[in-house]
């Protein structure tokens, strides 16, 4: 057994972990700022544990993933990819699911560590997004 | 009387005498004693310590406001009393006089009607009963009567007896009736001595009085004292030095406050001042208390920080002389950074079998923990070129996946390490002007002249848990070295450079790093990575760094070049 599902997740941004979001009655899940945490397993844990909770429960809802992340350090990319699979897993059972990459324009960093993940995705659909 | 006996001059107030002490109720000093203070000090009177005020407490003598009270009021109101009563006395006395000399008068008078007449003198059974009948009274002293030649007729008492002042003498004319001569005199003394006894009784009474007024006033006066100004005062006292001692007591006021009463205001005041030292001194006490801590941890930062210091001596020991490379013809430039003194980068340069071998790993984490993580990694890559000899960058990356995966035990179940490195292999071959990669989660990059280019390795770096069924795998590139071209292997610490005011607040990137790296390709290779490490802090413009850092700049020495085959 999961822990029990939380309707939403939300965490104000510090100076070394995103803004979350995770708006799970609506389907509308949002990571926005820098990722570096000290201990990225942390952080990350409980978020992918309650999505994965959220996944078992429900079939039919459209997921949107939306990451706009300015830094990540590669634990925090870790936790991600661990974050994208049961979603992309969910896409091919048959819901709907969009990930929402946005960067900043011209930040080639970001855009191909978006690509990088793109890959990995057969299932769920993955936008780029460049915001100016 | 008593006001004589303890004249206030008696006394001089700055050495007071044992006499007035002894006599009077108990010493300031004893309730303090009572109390369990005792003061050494206070024998030294201009001995000032920080507890002064338990020698001004001592000092002053608290039963002697008594004291005070009572020598300057009771004098005045003594004298005052007596003063009125002996005048009433004077009063009453004259009154009495008066009344007196009215009386002989008046019977003086009356005989002398009585007795006139003409030849009364002849007939003594005229007057003799009369002149007697003024015996009857009791304060008759004398009576005399002359005939109209003054000749004495008839004489009764003794009119020498007693002091004249206590005598009251009054006369009287015998006339015929018309304004003729005198027929003769009477002579009436009586005595004033009851009027002096009466105004002596009121004397003694006016003493007696005074007597047992001082006596009511000391008593009043005492008890009102010792209750309304001594005890209040003492308390205040006591609390005073439970102060000094730092014992924060407020001082209990007896009754309900009055705000006319001064004592109360006092206390009041001196309450409010403790409250206020008392929170002072709490914010002192907290305030040593938050130093105590700073202290300690400015002392657990100073043992942290000496011992990464020592940790960063150990693993810079652990790095190759940045040298190592130079008889195998090419020229080398190291930037390596770690974020915190010791980090997860670790480099790697050594000429091996003609061959030169170049490494760069960036493991996860930073700090102390990715210095662990380089320490197996360098152990590991030992192990792989001394013992097992392999010389392919792909094979020893294959075989250092293995190896860190099974040293961290991410092999087996249960494993707790989510652990693993990216990594870059170069190896240089000087006879073929040949350089063959492979990278896992590390590129290597190329600049010749205005020419870019980035060789990707695998994706996935090496180590973490592998999901079952999931090989490793990676591509090896060759690359032919020519004259001008620079190679550079780096971690993503290089490129992740967050510039701190930039619209959109972005990472400098891959293209950025290469951008200055290509603007310096004339400098020699030490003074480009200078350059760039100068223009990696302008571009972060005081936002701090994310990561390590480790670059490795390397090309052919300009001249040294074999001729290709």
């Amino acid at each position: 057994m999961g822990p029990p599902t939380m309707d939403r997740i939300q965490l104000a941004a510090t100076d070394r972990s995103p803004q979350v979001d995770f708006d799970f009655a609506s389907g509308h899940l949002s990571l926005r700022g820098e990722s570096y945490p000290e201990d990225a397993a942390a952080f990350f844990g409980p978020l992918l544990q309650s999505l994965r909770a959220h996944l078992a429960e429900t079939s039919a809802t459209p997921i949107v993933f939306e990451v706009g992340l300015a830094y990540f350090n590669s634990s925090s990319a870790k936790a991600l990819m661990n974050l994208f699979m049961p979603l992309e897993d969910a896409a091919g059972a048959g819901r709907p699911v969009t990930v929402r990459w946005r960067f900043a324009e011209g930040d080639e960093t970001i855009a191909e560590a978006g690509e990088d993940f793109a890959a990995d995705f057969a299932h769920a659909r993955f936008e780029m997004v460049e915001e100016a | 009387m008593s006001v004589e006996a303890m004249p206030p001059e008696a006394t001089p107030a700055p050495t007071r005498g044992g006499s007035l002490r002894g006599a009077g109720p108990r010493r300031n000093s004893d309730f303090l004693r009572a109390a369990g203070f005792v003061d050494a000090s206070a024998a030294e009177p201009g001995a000032m310590r920080p507890g002064a005020l338990r020698g001004s407490a001592r000092g002053r003598d608290l039963d002697s406001l008594a004291h005070t009270l009572f020598l300057r009021i009771y004098p005045v109101i003594a004298v005052v009393v007596l003063v009125t009563q002996i005048g009433i006395a004077w009063v009453n006395y004259r009154d009495q006089l008066h009344l007196y000399t009215q009386r002989a008068e008046l019977m003086a008078a009356l005989t002398a009607k009585a007795i006139a007449r003409p030849a009364w003198s002849a007939s003594p059974e005229i007057y003799r009963r009369q002149v007697e009948a003024l015996t009857l009274d009791p304060a008759f002293r004398s009576a005399t009567l002359r005939d109209a030649a003054g000749a004495v007729v008839l004489s009764l008492g003794d009119a020498r007896r007693g002091r004249s002042f206590e005598r009251i003498t009054a006369q009287a004319d015998l006339s015929s009736g018309q304004d003729g001569p005198a027929l003769g005199r009477l002579t009436l003394s009586i005595s004033a001595e009851d009027l002096r006894g009466n105004a002596e009784k009121q004397a003694v009474m006016a003493v007696v009085t005074s007597l047992i007024l001082m006596l009511a006033f000391v008593l009043t006066l005492h008890a009102n004292v010792r209750r309304h100004v001594l005890a209040p005062l003492k308390r205040l006292l006591l609390a005073m030095r439970e102060v000094e001692h730092k014992r924060w007591v407020p001082v209990e006021l007896d009754r309900a406050f009055r705000a006319s009463n001064e004592i109360d205001v006092i206390s009041q005041a001196f309450n409010r001042m403790v409250d206020g030292l008392r929170s002072g001194d709490e914010a002192k006490q907290l305030l040593q208390q938050l130093e105590q801590a700073h202290q300690k941890l400015e002392d657990a930062n100073r043992l942290v920080m000496e011992s990464i210091g020592y940790a960063r001596r150990i693993q810079s020991s652990v790095l190759p002389d940045r040298a190592a490379l130079d008889g195998s013809g090419l020229e080398v430039a190291v930037l390596w950074e770690p974020l915190h003194l010791v980090g997860g980068d670790y480099f790697w340069l050594e000429s091996i079998d003609g061959l030169g071998i170049l490494v760069v790993a960036d493991c996860t984490g930073h700090g102390v923990p990715g210095a662990f993580l380089t320490l197996i990694v360098a152990t590991a890559l030992d192990r792989l070129l001394h013992e097992r000899g392999l010389r392919d960058p792909a094979a020893i990356l294959d075989a250092l996946d293995g190896m860190v995966r099974a040293q961290l035990r991410q092999d087996g179940r249960g494993s707790e390490s989510d652990d693993g490195l990216d990594c870059g292999i170069c190896v240089w071959d000087p006879s073929r002007s040949e350089i063959r990669f492979a990278g896992a989660g590390t590129a290597l990059t190329t600049i010749d002249g205005a020419a870019v280019t980035r060789i990707r390795g695998a994706k996935r770096g090496l180590g973490y848990p592998q999901r079952p069924g999931e090989r490793f795998s990676v591509d090896e590139t060759t690359l032919r070295i020519t004259p001008g071209m620079t190679l550079y292997l780096m971690t993503d610490g290089i490129t992740d450079q967050m510039g701190a005011a930039r619209p959109g607040r972005r990472l400098l990137g891959h293209r950025g790093v290469t951008d200055i790296l290509a603007s310096h390709q004339r400098a020699p290779l030490a003074e480009q990575v200078a350059r760039l490490d100068a223009a990696l802090g302008a571009y972060r413009e005081g936002e701090p760094r994310r990561d390590d850092m480790t670059l490795v700049a390397f090309r052919p020495k300009s001249g040294d070049m074999p001729r290709a085959a």
